[in-house]
């Protein structure tokens, strides 16, 4: 406000100096103009920094002291939360299944979503429709979806096996929930199930971006639909599909409902992640020392990944320009 | 202007009166108990109860909340943490151990006659006994018993239901050989209570959970029990792959007629009496090894230490929660064991033949021991189990990572 004022005053000195006043105003001016959109949002910023931050700073205060089962914080203690996490025998095993998870249903989730996406960015009859079925899981909560896969993967009285059953594909039934072995495969199919309404419905986004005419010009010059898709379609796209591979990275590293519901990391550990581990931790056991130790030490793989992401996206990005 | 003042601060003075005297005046006093939700009945109940000791003690006030159990425990820990604590809980008398520890329980001796104190079965009372001092008064108590199918156990040719585990697995084998669909033996392997499951096993073996600060798991009886299980699975003598059923699945099972034997509390009655009323079925008491055993759990009403009515709190305890009349109520409907004797020589329970199998075990009941971070305990013995299950481990090596992980928390 005081710069505009000023600059206004300065405009209407006389005309032969026009030049230099102007030149003047603006380096005179830049000083409030850069500061005064940081100044406007700055209750905002310390708004935001004081809701999201506090819990984070709570947390981590808590991490370093000792903390008894019903949250009482008593004495600094050397780090001895951290050191009692990352000697558990059961964290290593959970972080490289967290990982595994993660990879695969993202990646999981992306490969499938582009062709879907691609599809239905077609024009067809009854696309309204396929597009309405595809987004329906969006509309359930994970915890229902949980639920229901459970009832229908249970080896004595669930769909899964009785439809098996009825085509004569299998004799004695099958209890799919009860060995690693099954169980997370089918956990990791199921989180690709949920997470691909939101994945295409970003790419379909993107998709309805892109400028028919330079895909037209592509197709006089010869290119292939492949050749299209490899060097028009997708590099054009790359913006939403660093959305969505981030987003989805932080959702599914986080995503507790659907292993809580159907295995709650059972048989033996083997399907724990560290975010189901984490709950046991601090709800089951009162461990809320380790637990809070955690809870860091996921916020701080999240963010170191999520920066290095943004970071190499955005340098691929300059580079093409 | 300054009559206006001078009338504005009489007024907020008299106001202030009336506020300090109304309130010295009634003296009045609410308590809040925070209960787990056994089934539809249980809020009735308390609510009763509540409106009982209310028309005795005009003015004062008894609120009651019912929480699933499954969030017990999480909602407890954030009310204290945030000083906003009930003025009496009720929580499962394991986790009593945690709340003496960090001095959130109140002792009761101090608010109760010894008459009142003697009318409870003795073997209810020391699982909430600490140093010689009582923190909690039981409320709800289960024992454990075998239920048999009579029909399938008739057609496989046996006629009187196995006592000790060698019948139990000649039985088994029996129904198995009739080629049906049937299972001999129910066994869970997830969830809730697996390791309850085999503590049968456990217990009749001779092995012990904990034995001299140290963890028994591991001894010699406690593989054997092990080896039982994991033998009766690979027989196909229980269901296959007991790690994907949890206690729910193994008991539907039994109601639908599909399960031979199955081992679990009191409840069941009352489901198959809805469920499923013409399964021909019996009950009799947990299979004998070298030992007769059977696990008792109680849960427990506790009062805070940080209540300011801890007097009245007790009082609604004493007179009306524990009256006779109450607690048979609460147990019938329930579908619980007597606490009190006075409960246990009514005719309801008095002459339920089902129920004795029951009260017939309760000389040897055996409690979860009152240690300190038991439900980690529970799941490192679970974790042991299911590899078991699941042919991941033998009996003893998985058992004996068990018993380290316990030896390390006990020392904690």
């Amino acid at each position: 406000m005081a710069s505009s004022s000023s600059s206004a005053g300065k405009a209407s000195e006389v005309g032969a100096r026009r030049g230099k006043t102007r030149a003047g105003t603006q380096a005179n001016g830049r000083i409030g103009s850069v500061s005064a959109p940081y100044l406007l949002i700055l209750p905002a910023i310390l708004f935001a920094f004081w809701i999201i931050g506090y819990p984070i700073y709570d947390m981590a205060n808590m991490s370093v002291h000792a903390v008894n089962r019903f949250g009482k914080t008593t004495a600094f203690n050397d780090f001895a939360n951290y050191q009692r996490l990352f000697s558990h025998q059961l964290f290593l095993g959970c972080l490289i299944r967290t990982l595994v998870w993660t990879v695969f249903v993202v990646g999981g989730t992306v490969i499938l979503s582009v062709p879907i996406a691609l599809v239905l960015n077609e024009k067809f009859y009854g696309r309204t429709l396929a597009r309405i079925i595809i987004m329906l899981p969006w509309a359930v909560s994970l915890t229902m979806t949980g639920i229901v896969w459970r009832w229908s993967l249970n080896g004595q009285f669930g769909m899964v096996n009785a439809t098996l059953s009825s085509f004569g594909l299998q004799d004695t039934p099958v209890e799919w929930l009860a060995t690693a072995g099954t169980a997370f495969p089918i956990l990791i199919a199921i989180g690709i199930l949920v997470s691909i309404p939101f994945t295409v419905t970003v790419i379909l986004g993107g998709l309805s971006s892109l400028q028919a005419d330079i895909f037209e010009a592509a197709k006089i010059d010869g290119a292939s639909g492949w050749q299209r898709f490899r060097y028009l379609t997708l590099p054009l796209i790359r913006p939403f599909l660093n959305i969505v591979l981030v987003l989805n990275f932080i959702y599914v590293f986080n995503s507790f409902p659907l292993i809580w519901v159907m295995t709650q990391g059972d048989p033996a550990n083997s399907t724990d992640i560290l975010v189901t581990w984490l709950y046991k931790l601090a709800f089951r056991y009162g461990e809320l020392g380790i637990a809070s130790a955690l809870s860091i030490v996921m916020f701080l793989i999240l963010l170191a990944l999520t920066i290095t992401y943004a970071a190499l996206a955005m340098r691929h990005e300059r580079r093409e320009i | 202007m300054y009559q206006i003042r001078k009338r504005r601060v009489l007024s907020l003075l008299l106001g202030a009166a009336a506020i300090l005297g109304a309130s010295s005046a009634s003296q009045a006093a609410t308590i809040r108990v925070v209960l787990g939700y056994y089934s539809a009945a249980t809020q009735g109940l308390f609510e009763g109860m509540a409106k009982d000791f209310m028309e005795k003690h005009p003015g004062d006030e008894v609120k009651i909340e019912v929480i699933q159990w499954d969030n017990l425990q999480q909602r407890l820990t954030t009310d204290i943490a945030g000083g906003t604590a009930p003025d009496i809980a009720m929580i499962g008398t394991r986790w009593l151990v945690d709340y003496v520890k960090n001095d959130i329980a109140e002792p009761l001796d101090g608010y109760m006659t010894p008459e009142f104190k003697a009318g409870f079965i003795e073997s209810f009372l020391s699982p909430s006994t600490f140093d010689g001092k009582m923190y909690g008064l039981p409320v709800a108590a289960s024992a454990r018993a075998m239920y048999y199918n009579k029909d399938l156990l008739a057609k496989a040719g046996v006629n009187e239901p196995p006592t000790n585990w060698d019948g139990v697995v000649d039985a088994a084998k029996k129904i198995k050989a009739l080629g049906t669909d049937a299972y001999g033996f129910a066994l869970q392997g997830k969830e809730i209570e697996t390791d309850a499951y085999w503590y049968y096993s456990l217990w009749t073996h001779g092995g012990e959970i904990i034995k001299d600060g140290k963890s028994g798991v591991a001894s010699p009886q406690a593989i054997e029990a092990l080896a039982l299980y994991k033998m009766m699975i690979d027989e196909k003598l229980t269901e296959p792959d007991p790690s994907g059923l949890n206690r729910q699945d193994i008991e539907r099972l039994f109601k639908q007629g599909r399960i031979g034997m199955i081992l679990t509390g009191p409840w069941l009655r009352g489901q198959i009496k809805t469920d499923a009323p013409n399964l021909n079925y019996g009950l009799s008491s947990i299979p004998e090894g070298s030992n007769k055993a059977t696990y008792g759990v109680t849960d427990t009403l506790m009062v805070f230490n940080s209540s300011p009515n801890k007097e009245l709190a007790m009082k609604f305890l004493t007179e009306t929660a524990f009256s006779p009349k109450w607690r048979i109520e609460f147990s019938t409907k329930e579908g619980f064991l007597p606490v009190m004797k006075e409960e246990a020589a009514a005719p309801v329970f008095a002459n339920d033949p089902q129920l004795k199998a029951f009260t017939d075990m309760l000389p040897y009941a055996r409690f979860a021991p009152p240690v300190a971070n038991w439900e980690q305990m529970v799941d490192a013995v679970i974790a042991a189990l299911q590899k078991v299950y699941i042919g991941q481990a033998q009996p003893e090596a998985a058992l004996k990572d068990a018993a380290a992980t316990i030896d390390g928390l006990i020392e904690q």
